[in-house]
């Protein structure tokens, strides 16, 4: 009697990543009103959200999305050089204070958050109430 | 006053800060021309220089927030708080419990009136040469500053004295008129052609393809095209910059759209496989800026 070659039971992609894509969609979905929440606060004047493949941008003055959007970037990777050449460990949060405004800045599962508001808003309360 | 003066004055003063705040595990002065002083023995290792170097970017880009003046990072293991003096960018690593109020007051007494002390002896030498987001330092800082400032700095200034004795033989006595014209032939000689405001754009993202198509030339509205080189007087824009969202930037030729539909809709026409090297997706906002050519 030919024996019945086991065929192995594989997963396909789509039934790997249904659970976890309807989480990420929820997180974001989560992550967008908490900041858009955050974006009513009088001083604060938007916030950019980044995932590896997609960004959410809320800003008041769109002439200035990609000055933010660079400066953003450019505060996380100089954070991490810092945090590598310091053993700062995992970083909880950055706050880049300008002449100008600030920026607080936050990564939230594989989300990057950078919330923008001027000088006299209190950044500590914006932290406690994203995490 | 030569540089080594002022690297040892300021190598002092971070001694000092760490003698009054123990929380303090590293420190660094980033100075205006790029050098690094470390605060005690510490080496200035290659991760501490591409730490500074990353400094110095995000310095030039925080020019949209007017500059960078604090940045504090609250690790798990601990923090660091940059803080820019002058020009200058003071970097320490601090334990997680560190009293950051009065680490911040003490920084902010101390390192000024030193660099206050040190602008004043050296008012007629070169001081280092800023980097590009330096700010202008005012004629005010070249004023003698007040004798009770300078005894509370007494202690920390001993080794400086030492050196002004043999270099410098009179800057103290120097009054503000006398600083005050040679600044301004400096500032006369040093930018003779005020600089050029480049018009910049955002633009949405197009991508094209095919067995033709060059992928170091993109396309954009005749408008446009137009409008920037009225503005900058030049016969015609042959390159543009374009930065991308995540940072990228790449420099490409330019050509006016030549397909009449995607004309007037605010968009910039790129090639596939510039594309790719942006990681730029159809949609994407971009910052263009026309290229003035050199002839």
């Amino acid at each position: 009697m030919p024996v019945k070659k086991k065929v192995p039971q594989v997963q396909t992609a789509e039934q790997v990543e249904w659970v976890p894509k309807t989480e990420v969609k929820e997180q974001v979905a989560d992550l967008r009103s908490v900041l858009d929440r955050i974006k009513a606060r009088e001083g604060v004047i938007g916030y950019i959200l980044r995932a590896s493949t997609s960004a959410a941008v809320d800003i008041k003055d769109p002439s200035k999305i990609i000055d933010y959007a660079v400066l953003s970037a450019s505060a996380l990777e100089s954070a991490e050089s810092l945090s590598k050449t310091f053993g700062l460990g995992e970083i909880s949060n950055i706050v880049v204070e300008g002449k100008d405004l600030k920026i607080l800045l936050l990564t939230i599962g594989e989300h990057r958050i950078s919330v923008f508001m001027e000088k006299n808003v209190d950044h500590d309360s914006i932290y406690r109430e994203m995490t | 006053m030569n540089e080594e003066v002022y690297t040892a004055a300021l190598k002092n003063a971070l001694v000092e800060i760490k003698n009054v705040c123990p929380d303090i595990n590293k420190a660094f002065i980033l100075m205006d021309n790029g050098t690094i002083v470390a605060g005690d023995e510490q080496v200035v290792d290659p991760s501490v220089e591409r730490a500074a170097s990353s400094l110095q970017s995000l310095a030039e880009k925080a020019m949209s927030v007017g500059g960078l003046n604090d940045l504090l990072i609250d690790g798990d293991k601990g923090k660091v708080y940059v803080s820019q003096v002058n020009g200058m960018y003071s970097v320490m690593a601090l334990s997680k419990r560190a009293d950051l109020p009065f680490l911040r007051t003490v920084t902010g007494i101390i390192l000024p009136t030193i660099l206050k002390v040190l602008n004043s002896i050296g008012s007629e030498t070169t001081l280092p040469a800023p980097i590009k987001p330096a700010p202008h330092v005012p004629f005010t800082q070249f004023r003698p500053i007040p004798s009770e400032l300078l005894e509370k700095e007494e202690a920390v200034e001993e080794t400086v004295e030492k050196a002004e004795e043999v270099e410098v033989p009179e800057p103290l006595e120097a009054t503000e008129a006398e600083i005050e014209p040679e600044a301004e032939v400096e500032a006369e000689v040093e930018s003779p052609k005020p600089p050029i405001d480049l018009p910049s754009q955002q633009l949405i993202v197009d991508r094209f393809g095919g067995l033709m198509v060059r992928a170091d030339t993109v396309q954009i509205d005749f408008e446009t095209l137009e409008r920037w080189s009225s503005l900058l007087d030049v016969k015609e824009i042959r390159e543009v910059d374009i930065e991308t969202f995540s940072g990228k930037a790449t420099r490409c030729k330019v050509k006016v759209i030549s397909d009449q539909k995607y004309e007037g809709r605010g968009l910039i026409r790129i090639p596939e496989k510039t594309c790719e090297t942006l990681e730029l997706k159809r949609g994407e906002l971009v910052r263009v800026k026309p290229v003035v050519p050199e002839d």
